[in-house]
């Protein structure tokens, strides 16, 4: 009930990324590498690597993630809370940091484009947040869409430069 | 020849009180003499003995200045940027050189104007609370030298460059923008100090954007393995100083604050996206401004303008907003600083706590101070100033002991933002400006 007083948004952000799906799927599923693709990522560091599964990588890993400088935060504690190989899902919460995004969480999911099953993927963000105090719901949507969208540019660029 | 000699005491009593104009003659007369004829005889009065030391203490900054040239200052702020400005020195070397063979030529019947080699400076740079220092700071004294057939002059280069994202673009800065400028100077006959300081910073811009496609420096000691480094940036607030005027360059939120007669008065403004030109410029390139932690450009950059951010532009441009002052008798001091000083300090405080630093230290060089010393320890300065004649070490410890007030006035300023808790990096460069003065020679 106490949440229901904190506005809540919600939006999503999609990409298609001129690579296979295997290809960006493996960087977009390395939960304790977000540096790879995240552009204001600069170091990302596993607390818990959760029950079962590969290192980092099990369902219930943290990571505490540092923001580089001039961003208008400087760290964010996540969690992993699902990963499925063959649905191509991850879902994510931020459970901690000083960016102001409080009870976000966030679903991507990849599928093979159907103008080009074989070279073109298409990737879908989905997010929840609440409305930080002293901002609008219209900003708080343009900030996370503009963040989700600068990262899933540098992946284009990146999986784009990794089949040359 | 008596005609002549009359002209120039007619000329120089018309433009400056007549002790001045004594010290000019005098000066004229000493600079006439070879080295070993500089020795004050015994029978010089007290007032002559300060004129020569006067003159002296302008041939010993010469002296320093070459000094400089073939050892590193300690006022340099890191090994690397000695090792830089000994790059430039080497070059000064040989145009020092030039420079005196046509001084020794010029026909005694012409009038060469000759000013003050560089000024004092002294710089501080520390990390404070941030975990990585991406602040960088150039200085290279004389890195222009321009010669005419009545006049040689030296202009000189202060940076200050506050990186963020990464330390990359503000080292790229450091190492090359004053290297753009001295081209746009050199090749400029018209001297137009805006468009010339625009296309060195465009040029700086492409410069950072393009290096960084292809590789990144081995200095970079940040983790990022994004493809490019599109989302590092860095401010930059430039000055040059020649004998008549100060020219400030700025791009982003770093500042330059001149002192002048006591009073701050600023050469830069910010730029802040809330700035209600800036913000109609973002808006009609169809950005937008949203308050995240302060107002920042799409949210992210709490800055309007930066060299580099390629990922941000055009609303992030790289042009930069620059002022010329004239120079006057009433300037005493210039502060390039990053924001982490600006954003704890006042203009007023930091030119408050400056100008205690300087006029402590050379407080013996004011007029006032002069007209107040007693006699005997008047014979006393006498004597020092004759002994720090001999050796270019004195001199050179002389010409440390100014650096040193503008060094100990720089770190006193980080240390004041530190204690004022700026949660940034904090670089500081103190210019001192007095005493700028032309000798006229015939």
């Amino acid at each position: 009930m106490e949440s229901s007083k904190q506005k809540r948004c919600r939006s999503s952000v999609v990409e298609t990324i001129e690579a296979p799906l295997p290809l960006v799927w493996s960087i977009l599923r390395s939960f304790d590498k977000p540096q790879a693709y995240q552009r204001f990522v600069k170091s990302c560091t596993m607390r818990s690597g959760g029950g079962g599964g590969k290192g980092g990588e099990g369902k219930g890993s943290v990571r505490d993630v540092t923001l580089v400088s001039g961003f208008p935060a400087d760290f964010s504690t996540e969690r992993l809370e699902e990963l499925d190989d063959e649905s191509h899902v991850m879902v994510v919460s931020i459970i901690g940091g000083n960016h102001r995004l409080v009870n976000y969480k966030s679903k991507t999911k990849v599928v093979a484009s159907p103008e080009d099953m074989a070279k073109k993927t298409v990737v879908v963000e989905s997010y929840v947040v609440d409305v930080p105090e002293g901002t609008s719901e219209e900003d708080t949507i343009f900030f996370v869409d503009n963040i989700i969208r600068y990262n899933l540019t540098s992946l284009a660029k990146l999986t784009k430069k990794m089949m040359k | 020849m008596a005609d002549i000699c009359y002209e120039d005491e007619t000329s120089a009593c018309e433009s400056r009180p007549l002790w001045s104009s004594r010290k000019w003659r005098i000066g004229v007369q000493r600079f006439r003499m070879s080295p070993s004829e500089m020795n004050p005889t015994a029978s010089t009065t007290e007032e002559e003995d300060k004129s020569e030391g006067i003159y002296n203490k302008r041939n010993k900054q010469e002296e320093y200045d070459f000094m400089n040239c073939a050892s590193s200052s300690p006022s340099q702020s890191s090994p690397e940027e000695e090792s830089v400005s000994l790059e430039d020195s080497d070059v000064s070397i040989s145009d020092g050189n030039s420079s005196v063979n046509d001084v020794a030529v010029i026909p005694s019947k012409k009038t060469v104007k000759e000013t003050d080699l560089r000024p004092r400076y002294g710089v501080a740079s520390v990390c404070g609370r941030r975990r990585d220092m991406e602040d960088a700071v150039a200085l290279h004294p004389s890195f222009v030298r321009k010669q005419t057939e009545f006049s040689r002059t030296r202009w000189h280069y202060f940076g200050v460059y506050d990186g963020h994202g990464c330390s990359h673009v503000a080292a790229r800065c450091k190492e090359r923008l004053h290297e753009l400028v001295q081209e746009e100077a050199l090749s400029d006959k018209k001297e137009e100090w805006k468009k010339m300081m625009e296309r060195s910073f465009t040029r700086m811009d492409k410069e950072v954007v393009r290096w960084g496609e292809t590789v990144m420096s081995a200095n970079c000691r940040c983790e990022l393995q994004t493809p490019d480094c599109d989302a590092v940036g860095s401010t930059a607030v430039v000055s040059v100083i020649t004998p008549e005027k100060i020219i400030v360059a700025n791009c982003g939120d770093s500042r330059a604050v001149l002192c002048r007669n006591g009073k701050a008065v600023p050469l830069s403004t910010d730029h802040k996206p809330d700035r209600p030109d800036e913000l109609d410029r973002i808006q009609e390139a169809g950005g937008r401004v949203i308050y995240w932690d302060g107002a920042r450009v799409l949210g992210v950059l709490a800055m309007s303008r930066a060299i580099g951010d390629n990922y941000l532009k055009p609303y992030v441009t790289s042009e930069p907003e620059v002022t010329v002052t004239d120079r006057t008798e009433e300037d005493e001091f210039l502060i390039l600083a990053t924001d982490g000083l600006w954003d704890v300090v006042t203009n007023e405080a930091a030119c408050t706590m400056v100008r205690m630093c300087l006029n402590r230290k050379s407080g013996r060089g004011r007029r006032r101070g002069e007209t107040q010393t007693p006699g005997r320890r008047s014979e006393e300065e006498g004597k020092e100033e004759e002994e720090k004649v001999v050796g270019s070490r004195k001199n050179g410890k002389r010409g440390e002991i100014t650096d040193k007030a503008c060094t100990e006035a720089s770190v006193l300023l980080t240390k004041l933002a530190l204690a004022k808790h700026s949660s940034d990096n904090v670089s500081v460069v103190v210019i001192d400006l007095r005493r700028r003065r032309k000798r006229h020679v015939a």
